[in-house]
């Protein structure tokens, strides 16, 4: 055996209780560690093939994921090189951003039917929790 | 993307008595690892010695990376590297002379390679195959196979016997060989295993062999994405879409083999789910073998 060059590693997690198949699982992980800036632009990423190895997947679900990515121009990978975080034009990223945000908000607000609260008791608890984190940050008590 | 598969079997059939295997179609392309599964008898080791050439089918077309037994004998086995499911003629030999005596058929043999495992299963050179302890036995078939230099690992269970530290690494060295293939050179596996975890960890796809028969080549994550087990609070009701096993009980306990269809009928119903979550795999291949099993009536005899 040859001693094996280091390879590189990310914190990815698969749940088989997420009713998310495991391809999505991996996509919106690395999605969110590009968009947030662990992963930066150039950062090389596992093999497919690596990637199923430490995920106990199979390289068609780490394939799926990737081939995934490089649509959405957020991965590419280069002959030789192997697939890399791709450069992102900040209007994209920023777009991409704004979508998250955009998905919990909707979360937030759907939760807040299910519970019966009206419009107006709903933008309350939003300039609530604005004034709370403000405050936190102001403390320094958030990141 | 057309390549040669390394594995192509049609209508492979072998008699023995009563048993029967086949008629089988199997197709595996390069870089791929296939675990072959099944209750004992369902045929497991025939595959694997005849896709060695050690047994001949009576019948169907076989190729392996493109050739065909006998003709292509030495150049296919050059290829492979294969952990029988007991070795014949080893017992009188040591460790090292196994090894050189392998090494005579392999131009791609990696000594250093063999030295390392062999140290690290703590298996002195000079040791019987015959006097080591069965796992132990089987550690060395397997760092035989894996110094061959081969692109195809044959393994029929190759870990029987071992314990668990040891099995562990040697999921680790399957998983390395596999990794050390290129995109232009993939490295394949076939191993028959009956341990889940094996296939869990290892396996792009799953082979089901039983009563003779390959049930399917499924892929490994849709067959796990593909069946759910919902705990629903309530009297159950047994024509939930999806939904192929009850059991009653407080909250109920339901087996589905389409999840999105029985979560949304069960949304309508108002019926509530407690929890719900992954099914192991053992249980799926259950399902699916019950469900075979239902269907072919007077089933053929297995061989035990």
């Amino acid at each position: 055996m040859s001693p094996e060059p280091t390879r590189p590693r990310i914190p990815l997690h698969l749940s088989m209780d997420d009713p998310e198949p495991m391809y999505r699982q991996i996509e919106s992980q690395l999605r969110a560690f590009i968009l947030s800036g662990v992963l930066e632009p150039g950062t090389r990423l596992p093999s497919m093939r690596a990637l199923a190895g430490d995920l106990s997947c199979s390289i068609i679900t780490t394939r799926r994921a990737y081939e995934d990515l490089e649509a959405e121009g957020f991965i590419l990978t280069r002959q030789g090189v192997g697939t890399v975080v791709a450069e992102m034009p900040e209007e994209k990223l920023t777009a991409h951003r704004r979508r998250v945000v955009a998905g919990a908000m909707g979360e937030a607000v759907r939760a807040g039917r299910r519970a019966g609260l009206t419009e107006g008791e709903l933008r309350d608890i939003l300039e609530e929790a604005l004034q709370r984190e403000a405050t936190n940050v102001h403390q320094g008590g958030a990141l | 993307m057309k390549e040669t598969p390394v594995l192509s079997l049609r209508g492979i059939r072998k008699a023995y008595g009563d048993f029967e295997l086949g008629p089988l179609d199997l197709r595996v392309e390069p870089g791929y690892v296939v675990a072959v599964v099944g209750p004992n008898g369902g045929g497991k080791s025939t595959l694997m010695r005849m896709l060695m050439g050690l047994i001949q089918p009576d019948s169907g077309e076989m190729s392996i990376f493109g050739g065909a037994y006998p003709d292509d004998e030495v150049a296919i086995k050059q290829r492979i590297g294969y952990v029988p499911e007991r070795p014949v003629g080893h017992d009188e030999m040591s460790a090292n002379s196994l090894g050189e005596f392998v090494s005579r058929f392999y131009p791609r043999w990696e000594h250093r390679a063999y030295e390392e495992h062999l140290e690290r299963a703590r298996i002195g050179p000079d040791r019987r195959f015959g006097e080591l302890s069965r796992g132990v036995q089987r550690r060395l078939s397997f760092a035989l196979a894996l110094s061959t230099g081969a692109e195809l690992l044959l393994l029929d269970e190759p870990t029987a016997g071992v314990d668990p530290f040891a099995r562990r690494e040697m999921i680790e060295d399957i998983s390395r060989f596999v990794r050390g293939g290129t995109p232009a050179g993939g490295r394949t596996v076939v191993f028959a295993t009956q341990v889940m975890e094996e296939v869990r960890r290892l396996a792009d796809y799953v082979a089901f062999l039983v009563d003779g028969s390959l049930l399917g080549l499924y892929e490994k994550d849709a067959l796990l994405e593909g069946w759910k087990i919902f705990w629903v609070d309530g009297e159950p009701e047994d024509d939930v879409p999806g939904v192929v096993e009850v059991e009653g009980g407080s909250p109920a306990r339901m087996v589905s083999d389409s999840p999105r269809a029985t979560a949304k009928a069960l949304a309508a119903r108002h019926i509530p789910i407690v929890c719900g979550g992954a099914m192991d795999l053992e249980e799926i291949l259950s399902h699916l073998m019950r469900r075979s099993r239902e269907q072919s009536v007077g089933g053929r005899r297995s061989r035990t």
